[in-house]
């Protein structure tokens, strides 16, 4: 099914980086002087303990939050100086906290996922539906593309948020913890979606908690801490021990799942009353 | 994409596709059925307003009388009082209605409305100090527009630019005391005299409005709708959250500033006519988005349930204890009150969350 269910349009390529990217509020810090690439048509993690700035990170990537300094670069132009419609045709966002009218039905909510196409005068057309349609394909949410998203599993209605960027036919998905309120079975359901994205082309970058999930579903990883990222590259090479000691100041064995060689946390010990 | 067993809709459901020329339009069905009945509704309202009273006529003496023919008492009675008084009910409702539409969405809230944010009462405290201080025809809605920008710029600027709902509205309810307490004391200081003149601005009253401020409340309609009208796209967008808004390509901030100064200059160019009459711009979008279904933002028929509120609510405040007129401000709130109770008792949920 997946050939087929593809948007009528293919998503063109994408590349985005930062140049000593500076983000905070008001009087704070977050992200400090942080140059990155993100590795294009590949899945990449951003992970790290909590408050480490990856969310931050990924607002600013996506141009929610204004830089302090430095700059985002889409295509190689500043983000903040390209119109914001211009950003929705090559990237898509999925915040954490992304909320719907009451009452929206799934098709309506993916319907939505065209509006950076859409203007005064040319409101809706044929090529609309057909990508509306295609995106309930991908995502399998065929079945119940009239039901209300409150009607909807957590998983079910993290489907239509992810179908409705599918819509918007971007190159770029962005996405802020998808997974964080979730279940396992629900959990693994919106990552292999992710993949399967990306396996049709798109570039993807998740802020993720889970770093077995980030090991196991993403192909680059960039790890961060104090809004400063300590270590880059594919998952297999920069995940240690001693890596995760750095990040969440766990000490840990790491053992290697069988089949994908993803690294599994056992027998962790917190170290950070020490530390502090 | 051979393989559509899907008959693939050419527009969304609840749709009409229009495609004048090369334009592609799409319209709410349940939206155009809601506007012909509210459009028909007051339309009768209309017809009602204009024939009874003291003294009441029959349809076609009101019609003669409108095309200038008849007895010349009637003639005089309806082109100078009861048309004039007709059209600023409807002009305000639909006005007040809109205004409260785009700020409910604004602030993501259904309690954000001008009346309800201190709008209203800033327009009413500025001009009361023009009645009391310079009675002019044309200065009343003037400084009421002046006194509506200065309350939503204070509610604005202190609740967080809007985005944070509840503060907004808490804010706004503190302007608004602010302001009420300023007409309350001008008006306590006054003459008797002026206190009079200015007593309607209190209650909301289309009691012998001047003419030339209906003049700018159409004026200021006839700008105001289409780009009101216009912004419905970015509107449907707020009503998710910023992010969500910006991910979809919204110019947030820019949308929201458009969105309160329209709902600026229309609710104090109503003010200057009716008065806070505030219950109007709560009730009539809810009555609207009930008619509508709950999916868009209803520009159009929250325009038309507020002019029927408002034209229904002042032919019972002026024939209901006749000779004795109550205003309409008093009907809307003895009516509008309970139906908001209803409305909120009814669904629980305040916003999407």
């Amino acid at each position: 099914m997946t050939q087929d269910s593809r948007p009528a349009a293919c998503p063109r390529s994408a590349t985005l980086s930062t140049r000593e990217l500076t983000l905070g509020y008001s009087d704070r810090k977050v992200v400090d002087r942080l140059s990155v690439e993100i590795p294009p048509g590949k899945v990449t993690a951003i992970v790290g303990p909590n408050g480490c700035g990856k969310s931050t990170l990924l607002a600013g990537l996506a141009r929610i939050l204004a830089p302090r300094s430095g700059t985002v670069l889409l295509n190689g132009r500043d983000i903040n100086t390209l119109g914001t419609r211009e950003v929705a045709h090559k990237l898509a966002l999925l915040p954490q906290d992304a909320s719907a009218p009451d009452g929206l039905t799934v098709e309506e909510l993916i319907q939505f996922g065209r509006q950076p196409y859409r203007s005064l005068v040319r409101q809706w057309s044929q090529q609309d539906s057909a990508i509306v349609q295609a995106a309930l394909r991908a995502t399998q949410l065929e079945p119940l593309a009239e039901r209300p998203l409150d009607a909807l599993s957590g998983g079910q209605r993290q489907r239509a948020w992810i179908a409705m960027t599918v819509a918007q036919d971007t190159p770029l998905l962005l996405l802020d913890e998808p997974t964080s309120a979730l279940d396992l079975g629900h959990q693994i359901e919106v990552l292999e979606l992710i993949r399967e994205l990306s396996r049709q082309g798109k570039t993807v970058v998740m802020v993720i908690h889970d770093l077995p999930s980030a090991c196991r579903y993403a192909d680059h990883i960039i790890a961060m801490r104090d809004g400063e990222i300590i270590a880059e590259g594919e998952p297999a090479g920069i995940v240690t021990e001693a890596l995760v000691e750095r990040l969440y100041g766990v000490r840990c064995t790491l053992l290697h799942e069988p089949g994908t060689g993803a690294p599994l946390i056992v027998n962790p010990v917190s170290i950070r009353h020490a530390e502090d | 994409m051979k393989t559509s067993t899907t008959p693939t809709r050419d527009a969304p459901q609840g749709f009409w596709l229009l495609r004048p020329g090369s334009l592609s339009l799409l319209v709410s069905r349940r939206g155009v059925w809601a506007g012909l009945l509210l459009a028909l509704m007051t339309a009768l309202v209309g017809v009602g307003n204009l024939s009874f009273g003291t003294p009441s006529l029959t349809p076609d003496q009101v019609l003669a009388a409108l095309a200038g023919a008849g007895d010349p008492f009637n003639v005089f009675m309806l082109h100078e009082l009861r048309l004039p008084r007709l059209t600023a009910g409807i002009l305000s409702g639909a006005a007040l209605g809109v205004g409260g539409c785009l700020l409910q969405t604004l602030a993501r809230n259904r309690l954000a409305t001008p009346g309800i944010i201190g709008i209203d009462d800033g327009a009413t405290a500025f001009a009361v100090a023009s009645i009391v201080a310079v009675p002019t025809s044309l200065a009343p809605p003037m400084l009421a527009l002046v006194g509506a920008a200065t309350a939503a710029a204070l509610a604005f600027g202190l609740g967080g630019g809007g985005s944070r709902g509840y503060r907004f509205i808490v804010v706004g309810i503190a302007v608004g005391a602010l302001f009420g307490a300023l007409t309350n004391f001008m008006l306590a200081r006054t003459d008797i005299d002026s206190a009079n003149l200015a007593y309607p601005w209190t209650v909301g009253s289309l009691n012998a409005r001047a003419p030339s401020t209906v003049v700018v409340l159409a004026a200021c309609l006839v700008i105001c709708l289409p780009i009101a009208k216009a912004l419905g796209r970015q509107l449907q967008l707020l009503r998710f959250s910023d992010a969500v808004a910006i991910g979809l390509g919204t110019h947030v901030r820019h949308t929201r500033l458009a969105i309160l100064v329209v709902t600026v200059f229309l609710t104090a160019t109503a003010v200057a006519v009716a008065g806070p009459v505030g219950l109007v711009s709560l009730v009539a979008p809810e009555v609207a988005r009930h008619l509508t279904g709950h999916r868009g933002v209803p520009i159009i028929n929250s325009a038309l349930a507020g002019a029927l509120l408002m034209t229904a609510a002042d032919w019972v405040g002026r024939t209901a204890f006749a000779p004795v007129e109550i205003p309409v401000g008093v009907i809307t709130a003895i009516v509008g009150g309970p139906y908001l109770l209803w409305i909120l008792l009814r669904e629980p949920r305040m916003t999407g969350r």
